[in-house]
């Protein structure tokens, strides 16, 4: 009798259970479940076209895009331009780069439909007494599927694909005015007013990475360009929006001289030379590649020794901030550096050798003459 | 008749001066280039054991300008040893390493120290 009791029981439970996932099964493949936003949905959500409507660089006042997917890797490789970054996970932290301004409209957005740290966030805005609050449910894969937009990256994200050396950086900004007083290391100067006649000097497999940079969030000429770019045909087009500002600000404010080439592959140009170690010679790194013995007996201000012999070793800690322009007595163990480091390190863009004679005197004076041949 | 003999004069003399400068150009590659080349080829040579220094055993300044012609016309680097290397060169690295060698011959117009 017993035994009987205690399987009843048991049973019981077991078939009720059994019945309500047959019946929640049947709800989720019912068209009512599906048209039932899951409970931890935010109320107002909004689509692509409301986002590109409402938005735009520069970010209008009244107006805050706030991605909610972690710093990195998330924001920091694509996110839509001029969104904030304002991680869930930081939200209490960073209370205070939300405006003082309660109607303000913020857009929130995280990685698609499934992913609910925007909604998350956007609920805790609401509680701040935000009042014109909406999600995007579509995120930052609906942005990137609609032809003809592109995405933002950061300043991490350019100084990573300097390294990896497989993306071409653009200067969208005039170029005497801009360009020339500075700019990020090995970027081409194509300035948006000149973009038709000067658009030959980009690369001609389409699938090549271009990043476009300006002078900053309230410049629109990285913006134009890369549109103009992608009209072009370019599959991989990504603007840092921040542009050189935050590079100067995360990097330094190099390289202030703008590089002219001497007359042999990879050489500075002599004159440039000079002057830059006359006025600014803090803005190139001058490495003395002679014997010890001879950099003892004089060499140029300011400049570190690291022997032709020593360089393979020392490579990697030359800085990609600022020109790096080697230097000997005749051009031809700083050549000889100049192609070790395009061997062994060919990320690394802003390098120079001096193709001239250089002698030194005891009283620190020198003179530098082209060499022959 | 004079000014028709200043003129043959004159055409004489820039053919002779052209020719002479033809002559005196020398190999097309790139020297400097051409001396990293050079040693990176007996670097790998040393590493590999065939050789016991990592440095060239020819210094450019052992020959004259004519026997490095002679040895890049006819292709003979037997004597550089590191066959295996030397045979990995691309043209280009070899008018390189051409260029580099005749540049600083022991008649050239600045004869390679041991720099």
């Amino acid at each position: 009798m017993k035994p009987i009791f205690f399987a009843s029981l048991l049973a019981v439970p077991l078939l009720l259970a059994g019945l309500t996932g047959c019946a929640a099964v049947q709800n989720l493949r019912g068209e009512a479940a599906l048209e039932t936003p899951p409970t931890w949905q935010f109320h107002s959500i909004v689509d692509v076209e409301f986002v590109m409507d409402h938005t735009g660089m520069p970010m209008p006042e009244n107006v805050m895009l706030i991605d909610a997917r972690p710093y990195k890797p998330k924001y920091v490789n694509g996110h839509i331009p001029g969104a904030v970054t304002i991680p869930h996970s930081q939200f209490d932290k960073h209370v205070d780069l939300l405006p003082t301004d309660k109607e303000t409209l913020l857009i929130y957005y995280c990685g698609g439909p499934t992913c609910k740290l925007s909604h998350k966030s956007a609920k805790k805005a609401e509680k701040l007494g935000y009042t014109n609050v909406r999600v995007f449910t579509g995120g930052f894969p609906g942005w990137k599927q609609v032809p003809g937009n592109y995405v933002s990256v950061s300043v991490d994200h350019v100084a990573r694909a300097l390294e990896k050396n497989d993306t071409v950086i653009v200067d969208a900004r005039p170029k005497k005015t801009k360009f020339d007083k500075g700019h990020i290391p090995s970027a081409q100067s194509i300035p948006f007013t000149y973009f038709k006649a000067f658009s030959g000097k980009l690369p001609r497999d389409l699938d090549t990475p271009l990043i476009f940079y300006c002078g900053g969030l309230t410049c629109k000429l990285s913006h134009k360009s890369a549109k103009a770019a992608i009209a072009m045909g370019y599959t991989h087009v990504k603007v840092f929006s921040k542009g050189y500002p935050e590079w100067k600000k995360i990097h330094g404010a190099s390289p202030v001289v703008a590089m002219k080439a001497g007359e042999m592959e990879g050489s500075m140009d002599i004159e440039l030379f000079k002057e830059t170690l006359a006025q600014r010679p803090e803005s190139i790194l001058v490495v003395d590649v002679r014997d010890k013995d001879e950099f003892d007996m004089g060499s140029f201000r300011n400049s570190v020794h690291i022997s032709v012999e020593e360089l393979e070793e020392k490579i990697k800690d030359l800085p990609q901030e600022k020109p790096v322009v080697f230097v000997c007595s005749t051009g031809a163990r700083s050549g000889e550096a100049y192609y070790m480091v395009q061997d062994l390190r060919p990320s690394l863009k802003n390098i120079y050798y001096l193709e001239a004679a250089c002698t030194f005197k005891k009283d620190g004076s020198f003179e530098i003459k082209k060499t022959e041949g | 008749m004079n000014k028709k003999m200043i003129v043959s004069l004159l055409a004489l003399m820039f053919l002779l001066v052209s020719t002479a400068l033809c002559f005196a150009e020398g190999p097309n590659g790139n020297k400097r280039k051409g001396k990293y080349t050079y040693r990176k080829v007996y670097k790998a040579c040393a590493a590999r054991g065939e050789v016991d220094s990592k440095k060239p055993h020819i210094s450019p300044s052992d020959k004259t300008m004519a026997q490095w012609e002679r040895i890049f016309d006819t292709r003979d680097f037997s004597e550089f040893k590191c066959g295996q290397e030397w045979g990995a060169l691309t043209d280009e690295e070899t008018q390189d390493i051409y260029a580099y060698l005749y540049g600083y011959a022991a008649d050239s117009p600045s004869p390679a120290t041991c720099k």
